[in-house]
């Protein structure tokens, strides 16, 4: 990082993960481009890359939205491994899409090996009060007890969708610095690890 | 007291058993080290005691678990059968109600179409991984994995994933379980045009599509932890074809791996409803099965394809040898309980067998198109594997098929020229020098089989009747003559003489085959000399012969005592005369030339007609004699015919008679009674019972 500051901004890698349908790539769609898709269709994955101004500072923002149906676990893992930072999304119409959140942050823990991971717990779709399945209550509880912020969302409107992507940069800049602090430390040295072999590349 | 108690089971698995107190008390009592030490030694053993039991039990524990799975996996394969032969019958009822026939032909044929496709496209695959190979440097062993399929290659450009700037250009190549990545070869200008770089295995490596990276389009990206990889195609639609192809790939091993768990286990509505998704126990049996067998195993019918193709059949026997032993083992150790898996490289391996089979009978098929140059030294090998396949029966077939064609080649090879003997003792030696070898061959190659030998007797009676018949037709033509015959068939006799080292005595159907030819040539021999002794007596003046010089009579009276008539000398009168007309000595040479040919081609068989036309040939000149006899002639005459009726039948008569005996073993039964019946010929008499002559000369015609 010190070798050259000045020709790539700080790059944070954020994963969207959440069952099919939830509105992951909705999310991405309208945090990137300010546009909402009605038409639904599947991802695969897809990667986004921004340049924005967070706090005065220039970084860069790399966004990997995955599929909500992956069939293999083994190449879900491999998604995981590449994030510092996740978007837990379910959809607060949806009972099940709240259920499934447990098993990605699971995964998530499990995969990273960090018990302080960045996640943040997203409830899209809360234009759709009429038809709301999940209470914030339920839902903030749940993020209390993973001792993650959690904020609802909807890409339709963009309410809170910006918050969402910048909380969690914040989020995953403060465990950056933290880490470079005790670099010489213990420290989560998988993570860390990492982010170094990328810096130096 | 308690303590003092030496430790033991009871005492340390008691329930208000402390460890604290009870070393407490022990090290109360026990002042001495030794003692101590002693009782921790018994403890120790103990705690090895309890620890091996505690081992014995855990693997008793899991043997228990295995054999359930193996119960499990037992019924699971039963259920499949049943839901099998239900579905079976459902496809039988749907093949019933579809009444018409054209219907039901056209699916068959597409069936048939797609599994051409199929081969067609598996051998496009060998092929192209062949290319590979050749063209990727030290990628020798990634593409050795059985049944991974080439999907997709090209060029892309890798960039660097966090600044975004170009690293280098790169060649990879996609395959149904991985990816792998070349590089640009630049020192080679040659067939290596790249260099392994990586190969990634699909199944962890993950795909993302790159929508926005800044200033760089048509990218995707791979996760292979702990890389990351940004590869950037030359079009969006290049892009859209790769990301098509790793979808592709991915989904192509979900449905094989799908295929795998149904056709261990198709699902019954029964199970669907106990199982859980996150544990279910008939994939970990399924598991277990596939495992249950060799990796060798799993893959030798592909490993006999090879071998095939690449004709290496011995390594094929082998493996196939390896394979059935294989087979025979788990079948008799599993009983009945037979998985998938098994029962499926069983039916491959048997299909395998039979396509070797057909390949080694096709090598020994006789072919216009296949050069005969190796001989049966070529045909050794297919015939030694067909016959460790235990298809004796039909490459001895074959063998013989192939001596045949080879036997016929060789024959049409030997040309007419020059005389019959020459020509019969060319051929007779081709053919029998080659059925010759051929036993020999044979011999070699079935060596302990009565079923073969006695094919073999067969083919080898077979040949030499087609031999006899072409011979009969070269050599047993009127204008042959009977000397001729004679030398092509002692010829003959003594090749075929040749295969008794092999325990082949054919000599007995080659006279056989022979006889009736033979009767008929010596009969028409018999008429033709008959016919020349009535010509020369026409001219006969019974006068006495002359020589003109002396030199001559002694060539001649030499001559006559060398064909064994010594006593030729004793009509010797005057200087240059012989007392016997030029009939009767030109009748002794060439009856002594009959009666050699004869005695050459005397069968046990043939005796009878030879018998009958020496006398038949004798009686003409004695007759003629007789004749001369009975017409009026002077005094001098008549004693200069008995002379010459006296030698004939006393001094030939007894030389033929002694050839005759050596070689037969008896004296010839119609000369002699010739010999009795004029008799009177020798007083100058003729004999008066001419009645029974008759009758007898008529019963030898």
């Amino acid at each position: 990082m010190a070798k050259r500051p000045a020709v790539q901004p700080a790059l944070h890698k954020v994963i969207m993960v959440g069952s099919g349908g939830v509105g992951k790539s909705a999310l991405t769609l309208q945090f990137m481009y300010d546009e909402f898709v009605e038409d639904y269709e599947p991802t695969k994955a897809d990667s986004y890359r921004k340049k924005i101004l967070l706090d005065g500072e220039d970084v860069q923002i790399d966004i990997l939205d995955t599929a909500g149906q992956e069939d293999y676990a083994a190449i879900r893992d491999s998604y995981f491994r590449s994030g510092e930072g996740f978007l837990c999304i379910f959809s607060i119409t949806e009972d099940e899409s709240f259920l499934s959140t447990a098993e990605f942050r699971e995964q998530i823990l499990r995969v990273k090996n960090d018990e302080n991971i960045p996640i943040l717990l997203v409830g899209n779709k809360c234009d759709l009060e009429d038809r709301r399945k999940v209470s914030f209550q339920e839902a903030s509880d749940r993020a209390k007890q993973w001792g993650v912020p959690y904020v609802e969302t909807s890409a339709k409107t963009r309410e809170h969708v910006d918050k969402v992507f910048y909380d969690l940069m914040r989020e995953i800049r403060a465990r950056k610095m933290e880490e470079n602090k005790t670099s010489n430390g213990k420290g989560k040295d998988k993570s860390k690890k990492k982010k170094r072999i990328c810096r130096i590349l | 007291m308690e303590f003092s108690k030496e430790p033991n089971f009871e005492l340390l698995t008691a329930e208000d058993f402390s460890p604290e107190k009870y070393v407490k008390k022990l090290s109360q009592n026990y002042v001495g080290g030794s003692e101590l030490q002693s009782l921790r030694r018994k403890i120790q053993g103990l705690s090895e005691e309890t620890s091996s039991n505690l081992k014995k039990n855990v693997y008793e524990n899991y043997i228990q678990f295995i054999e359930t799975a193996k119960e499990i996996s037992h019924l699971e394969s039963e259920m499949y059968q049943l839901s099998h032969l239900l579905s079976e019958q459902k496809a039988l009822l749907n093949c019933l109600s579809a009444t018409s026939i054209l219907e039901d032909v056209q699916p068959v044929n597409i069936d048939r179409d797609n599994k051409v496709n199929e081969k067609d496209l598996e051998e496009e695959n060998k092929q192209k991984i062949a290319a590979i190979l050749e063209k990727v440097e030290g990628c020798q062993e990634l593409l050795k994995v059985p049944g991974r399929i080439f999907l997709y290659e090209g060029d892309l450009l890798e960039i660097e994933p966090t600044e975004n700037t170009a690293l280098k250009i790169v060649h990879v190549y996609l395959f149904t379980d991985s990816f792998m990545i070349t590089t640009r070869n630049s020192n080679s200008r040659g067939l290596m045009k790249y260099i392994y770089e990586s190969i990634y295995d699909l199944s962890s490596l993950a795909v993302v599509n790159v929508r926005d990276l800044g200033n760089v389009k048509h990218a995707f990206k791979l996760l292979i932890f702990p890389d990351t990889r940004v590869f950037q195609c030359s079009s969006n639609s290049n892009k859209k074809e790769w990301l098509d192809k790793f979808d592709q790939a991915k989904k192509t091993r979900l449905a094989q791996e799908q295929q795998k768990r149904e056709s261990i286990s198709e699902k019954s509505p029964t199970r669907v409803s106990f199982e859980s998704p996150s544990y279910n126990p008939f994939d970990e049996v399924e598991e277990e099965t596939s495992a249950l067998h060799p990796e060798w195993f799993v893959e030798i019918p592909e490993e006999l394809d090879v071998c095939v193709a690449q004709r290496h059949f011995e390594e094929a026997l082998s493996l196939l040898q390896k394979a059935k032993e294989y087979l025979n083992q788990a079948s008799s150790a599993s009983g009945d309980k037979r998985d998938t898996v098994f029962t499926d490289i069983q039916r491959k391996v048997e299909q395998r067998q039979n396509n070797l089979t057909e390949v080694l009978m096709k090598e020994l098929e006789v072919n216009p198109d296949k050069s005969l140059q190796g001989g049966l030294r070529a045909a050794r090998r297919a015939v030694r594997l067909l016959n460790q396949l235990g298809r004796e029966t039909q490459s001895c077939t074959l063998f013989l098929k192939l001596c045949s064609s080879m036997l016929r080649t060789q024959c049409k090879r030997v040309k007419r020229e020059g005389s019959t003997t020459t020509y019969i003792k060319h051929l007779s030696s081709v053919v029998f020098t080659n059925m010759c070898h051929m036993s020999d061959e044979f011999l070699r190659a079935f060596p302990d089989s009565p079923a073969c030998a006695s094919a073999y007797v067969v083919w080898a009676s077979n040949e030499l009747l087609q031999f006899t018949t072409h011979f009969i037709k070269q050599v047993f033509m009127p204008q042959t003559s009977l000397s001729t015959v004679t030398e092509c068939i002692v010829l003959v006799r003594h090749q075929c003489e040749r295969l008794y080292v092999y325990g082949l005595d054919l000599c007995y159907q080659l006279d056989g085959a022979l006889r009736s030819s033979l009767m008929k040539a010596l009969k028409d021999a018999r008429d033709k000399l008959i016919d020349s002794i009535k010509l020369r007596v026409l001219d006969d003046k019974w006068i006495p012969i002359n020589l003109h010089s002396k030199s001559a009579l002694s060539r001649c009276v030499q001559e006559y005592s060398q064909m064994g008539l010594t006593n030729v000398g004793s009509y010797v009168s005057g200087d240059t005369w012989l007392q016997l007309t030029a009939s009767t000595l030109s009748f002794t040479k060439m009856f002594l030339n009959l009666l050699n040919d004869c005695m050459k081609l005397k069968t046990t068989e043939l005796m009878y007609t030879i018998d009958e036309t020496l006398y038949n040939v004798f009686e003409a000149q004695v007759r003629h004699n007789e004749n001369a006899l009975r017409s009026e002639l002077n005094q001098d005459q008549r004693n200069f015919l008995t002379k010459n009726a006296e030698f004939l039948l006393v001094s030939l008569m007894q030389v033929v008679q002694k050839k005759y005996e050596e070689k037969v073993g008896y004296e010839c039964p119609t000369l002699a009674k010739l010999q009795k019946e004029y008799v009177a010929l020798q007083k100058g008499v003729s004999p008066a019972s001419r009645s029974t002559k008759a009758k007898y000369a008529s019963e030898f015609i």
